[in-house]
């Protein structure tokens, strides 16, 4: 009896970690956590929707529950840090744009996944990562490698990647076939379409076009297959290069022939546009797939043709999207990162395309490539998708809102000449570099 | 009365139409507002307006209600409106009173820095009351937005109901006095009872203030406390703005305030006007 | 005796004190806030000192140079028009009528709904797919107009929509104050053989310049405060066309982040909004003198 009292006491001091150690092995992984909340922060997107019917699959299973606090994409970022810099945050897992990453680390409000991959009681031995799109693990997860965003060395793994993207070409078949247009596979060809479809008295293309960080996703589309970077090796900006300038005037061309109203278009309108019917061309993220399959809010479905996105130079397609962490502050961490491995394993993969979501692994696109169309296109368009599409360092939010979003909007909305534009937002964004301290090693060098 | 217009009948008509047309341009987004929550998505998103004849459907209230955390909205801000209104009008009833009836030492200063503390912007307590929150470790949502409410309210309250102690006859309070009735004693026995309509009026406007504001709202909210004009901007979604339930959302959110301007529009057009008109 | 001359401060202690903490220390805060570069998502203590850099940058950077013209001609025009609009019509139908109460309800009604609410009516109707403005232009042969994506036709937007919310403000009190007005004295310039104009001219519009300056000044520090409704109608844009002051203090702060130097900016909105209410004072304080009211 005695003995028993004494053992009972030394359970109620242990921590639950050692007990579950020490003790007989737990028949079910998830049996420790069952009973805890874990409060998720993502975007009001349609992947994230349906990913909320695989939410409930995960309590139902594992006993954990889930609750979800759901905001409009650009808004998370906000809300996000706030939680994450308190002592004890709201959130257990948050969802970050690609662009975020870089500045989420170097503030150090995330935890290395290596901490839960190391752990043999929480990694399910068939996760497979190596199964995972490289574009979308490295973009959305890898942060500290090359440039501090690139894949490389130095770098940590600090999500995975959920509801990641590239960008393919959506065209309206039935509006090709009536006017008699080939599927464009470079920009001269997109380029003519538009034109043709404009003539045609029918609005050509969609866009993003919403002044700050729209319309500079809208720009950089574009960019990469002619060619263009934001910055050259040095971190010397190069927006006013003749590839930055012809992007901006293809954007102009965009808006002239494209619906009315892209100049106050975000994400959402841009989208909502094609699947209205009142555009014949949607050039952005695979999501619009999934997207014209929604009744509720396409009216559009089983008329829209998807192929690769058209070439200049290059082939480049974007890489954006959203990756799933775990904030350094969060008091659930290995619960949540249960539930991260339950999103983005092949099972859940398989489950949020049966929910009208978008896969991220190269099994999950090839199983089921004969049941929608534009998985092929997917596959052959990742190899093409631009790691380095757009700089993802913490100085970015400032250069695509301030100045990238303000120079395009005046692209888009004026008739000004292009070039000096392009020339005013260079100068702007060096001087961010410059107060960044990005260039005090080259002056070093050179002092030396 | 009519019989004195200038020209008549016809001017009288003419002054009805005018009025008519006035009300009407005043009315027509507020109307847009109500019908539209009542529009299924494919009245919303068809070109051609429809006015007022179409079959109304629920379905965007039944949404909100049942989806999301309505619920929990609209108690946020029943709490955060009713407990700032509460303390505005009792700490801004005893400054007011203070103001208007004692002689004392730093008087005028705090009347005229009463004054001036209105007129701070909200976008300038953004920045800093963020940083309150974050360096403080605030943790209360509810009652930090409480308090920056009764803050951001108490001048224009103290204000509004100055003028209307000046209204009440010294004689009463002296009367009392004499009695031997202390000074909480003569505030609340003499005094309240004959400044209800001012507290009406102010807590209106208090009440309104709170139940509208959005932007430290925004800031100061998460999760689990955001309030009703909080929630409503959430279905500025990025599938695009759910119009239907946007508006079906801004009609409830309308509806506190639009029941106050029924049955109180005479004291609140008399607060409207205190600072401006002097009888 | 003591107590007597005490009590008053007993009175105001609660009001001042909640006033300091919740309005006069963040404007103070906001000074202190101004010399430190923060971002959001760091400690507080580790923003370096700054000193005045920000200020400095300040006075070189378009963006608030640009965001002040546009708050100086927002004001211009919706405070012009508003007074107009409002002073007019007043004085054409300030005569007593039955039913006028009914009006007045109705007039009331937009400054009572919030201004969240204001800026989503007004968003759906300036649509440029599914407004209902670019229908009925359409219907008198005008094309779609992007207007809330053309910078002219965005400061537009919000233009009309601040006259359409705040004209009847303006309507109301002049109306009050016209009724106010003594019998004695206007029945006496009739006599005199003044016509409708010069009776408006030199009679009314004196005897009620003092409501008219208020309204005036209060609606131009309502300028410098408003945010919500274009936070909602535009976000600011197109580039920076309806970005207001306060917007932009706002944009900067917490869209790109820049804590400290929004709350320069922050400093220097206070400064131009003290200034103004410096003048509402100068123009009558109500609780200033005892006896005034």
């Amino acid at each position: 009896m005695n003995l028993m009292n004494w053992k009972n006491r030394l359970a109620a001091v242990t921590t639950g970690a050692a007990l579950a150690m020490a003790g007989p092995a737990l028949a079910n992984p998830y049996e420790k956590y069952a009973g805890t909340t874990l409060v998720i922060s993502w975007p009001a997107l349609a992947h994230f929707n349906a990913a909320e019917g695989l939410l409930e699959e995960f309590t139902e299973e594992t006993g954990i529950e889930v609750e979800v606090d759901a905001l409009q994409y650009l808004k998370l970022r906000d809300r996000q840090l706030l939680e994450m810099s308190k002592d004890e945050g709201e959130y257990d897992i948050v969802s970050w744009v690609v662009m975020w990453k870089g500045e989420y680390v170097s503030k150090g409000l995330l935890t290395p996944l290596s901490q839960f991959f190391t752990n043999g009681a929480l990694v399910d031995p068939e996760f497979n990562i190596d199964d995972i799109a490289d574009a979308y693990l490295q973009n959305g997860g890898v942060v500290g490698g090359q440039k501090g965003y690139l894949p490389g060395k130095s770098g940590g793994l600090y999500g995975l990647p959920f509801g990641a993207e590239t960008s393919i070409l959506a065209y309206r078949k039935d509006i090709f076939e009536e006017q008699g247009l080939a599927v464009p596979t470079t920009y001269d060809e997109l380029t003519e379409v538009m034109t043709q479809l404009d003539a045609a008295g029918i609005p050509a293309m969609t866009s993003r076009g919403k002044t700050g960080h729209q319309v500079t996703a809208g720009w950089l589309l574009h960019l990469a297959p002619m060619g263009g970077k934001i910055f050259d090796d040095q971190w010397n900006p190069v927006i006013n290069s003749p590839e930055g300038v012809k992007a901006a005037e293809f954007m102009r061309h965009v808006v002239q022939t494209g619906p009315t109203g892209i100049e106050t278009f975000g994400f959402g309108e841009a989208a909502a546009a094609f699947l209205q019917g009142d555009a014949a061309l949607y050039l952005d993220t695979l999501k619009i797939a999934a997207m014209s399959r929604n009744p509720n809010l396409s009216t559009v479905d089983g008329k829209v043709g998807f192929a690769l996105h058209p070439t200049d130079v290059r082939c480049g397609s974007e890489t954006g999207g959203f990756a799933i962490g775990i904030p350094a502050n969060s008091q659930n961490q290995e619960a949540a990162f249960l539930l991260i491995q339950y999103l983005t394993n092949k099972a859940g993969d398989q489950r949020m395309v049966e929910l009208g979501g978008d896969p991220i692994r190269h099994s999950t696109i090839q199983n089921n490539a004969g049941q929608f169309t534009e998985y092929p296109v997917v596959a052959e368009q990742l190899p093409c998708a631009d790691p380095d599409w757009r700089p993802l360092i913490p100085e970015w939010n400032e250069l695509n809102i301030d100045v990238l979003g303000q120079a395009l909007t005046r692209v888009i909305t004026t008739n000004d000449p292009i070039q000096p534009i392009m020339d005013e937002a260079n100068e702007k964004a060096r001087a961010i570099m410059e107060r960044e301290g990005y260039y005090k090693w080259a002056a070093y060098r050179q002092g030396n | 009365m009519t019989g004195r217009a200038i020209g008549g009948r016809h001017a009288v008509i003419a002054h009805y139409v005018a009025l008519l047309v006035l009300a009407v341009i005043t009315l027509m987004p507020i109307w847009v507002m109500v019908s539209t929550g009542f529009k299924n998505d494919v009245l919303v998103q068809q070109k051609e307006p429809v006015w007022f004849f179409f079959v109304p459907t629920l379905g965007n209230y039944e949404h909100i209600m049942t989806r999301g955390n309505f619920d929990g909205y609209l108690w946020n801000s029943i709490i955060v409106g009713s407990l700032s209104t509460l303390f505005t009008l009792v700490f801004g009833g005893f400054c007011a009173y203070a103001l208007a009836r004692k002689e004392f030492r730093g008087r005028e200063f705090t009347a005229n820095s009463t004054l001036l503390v209105r007129m701070v912007p909200p976008a300038v307590l953004a920045v800093p009351v963020f940083a309150m929150v974050v360096n403080f470790g605030l943790n209360n949502d509810l009652a930090v937005l409480t308090f920056f409410y009764t803050a951001l309210n108490l001048p224009f309250a103290i204000w509004l109901l100055f003028g209307f102690f000046k209204q009440i006859p010294v004689e009463l309070e002296e009367a009392a006095v004499i009695d031997g009735a202390s000074p909480l004693q003569v505030y609340f026995r003499v005094l309240l009872p004959l400044m209800k309509s001012g507290y009406a009026v102010a807590g209106i406007f208090t009440f309104r203030i709170a139940w509208n504001e959005f932007i430290l709202a925004l800031l100061l909210t998460s999760r689990k406390t955001r309030t009703l004009p909080v929630g409503a901007a959430g279905f500025i979604t990025d599938t695009g703005v759910e119009w239907g339930r946007i508006m079906a959302m801004g009609t409830l959110i309308v509806i506190p305030p639009l029941i106050f301007t029924f049955f109180a529009a005479r004291q609140i057009i008399a607060g409207m006007t205190a600072g401006a008109v002097k009888g | 005796m003591s107590i007597r001359t005490l009590s008053p401060y007993f009175f105001i202690l609660p009001a001042v004190a909640i006033m300091f903490a919740g309005l006069v220390y963040p404007v103070l805060q906001a000074f202190y806030l101004s010399l430190f570069d923060w971002k959001i998502g760091t400690k507080f203590n580790d923003a370096p000192y700054v000193g005045v850099r920000h200020f400095v940058r300040m006075l070189t950077d378009d963006n608030v140079h640009e965001s002040i013209w546009v708050t100086l001609r927002f004001g211009f025009w919706t405070i012009t028009i508003e007074m107009f609009l409002g002073v007019s019509l007043a004085l054409l139908l300030e005569k007593p009528i039955r039913g006028a109460s009914v009006f007045r309800t109705i007039f009331i009604l937009p400054l009572m709904i919030s201004p969240v609410v204001v800026g989503l009516i007004w968003r759906y109707l300036f649509d440029a797919r599914i407004g209902w403005i670019n229908y009925y232009l359409g219907m008198i042969g005008v094309e779609p107009q992007v207007w809330l994506g053309d910078p002219e036709l965005a400061f537009f937007a919000i233009v009309f929509t601040d006259i359409w919310q705040w004209t009847p403000f303006i309507f109301i009190i002049v109306i009050a104050g016209l009724q106010a007005l003594p019998s004695e004295i206007l029945e006496a310039s009739k006599i005199d053989g003044a016509n409708w104009w010069q009776h408006i001219l030199f009679v009314k519009l004196p005897m009620i310049r003092s409501i008219l300056l208020i309204a005036l000044l209060l609606r131009l520090i309502d300028v410098f405060r408003a945010l919500e409704v274009m936070y909602i109608l535009t976000g600011g844009g197109p580039g920076r066309a309806t970005e207001l002051l306060s917007l932009h203090i706002y944009n900067r702060a917490f869209e790109t982040q820049q804590l400290g130097y929004a709350s320069a900016i922050s400093v220097l909105l206070i400064l131009i909004v003290f200034g103004l209410s410096f003048a509402i004072l100068v123009a009558g304080n109500p609780m200033k003198e005892k006896s005034d009211i």
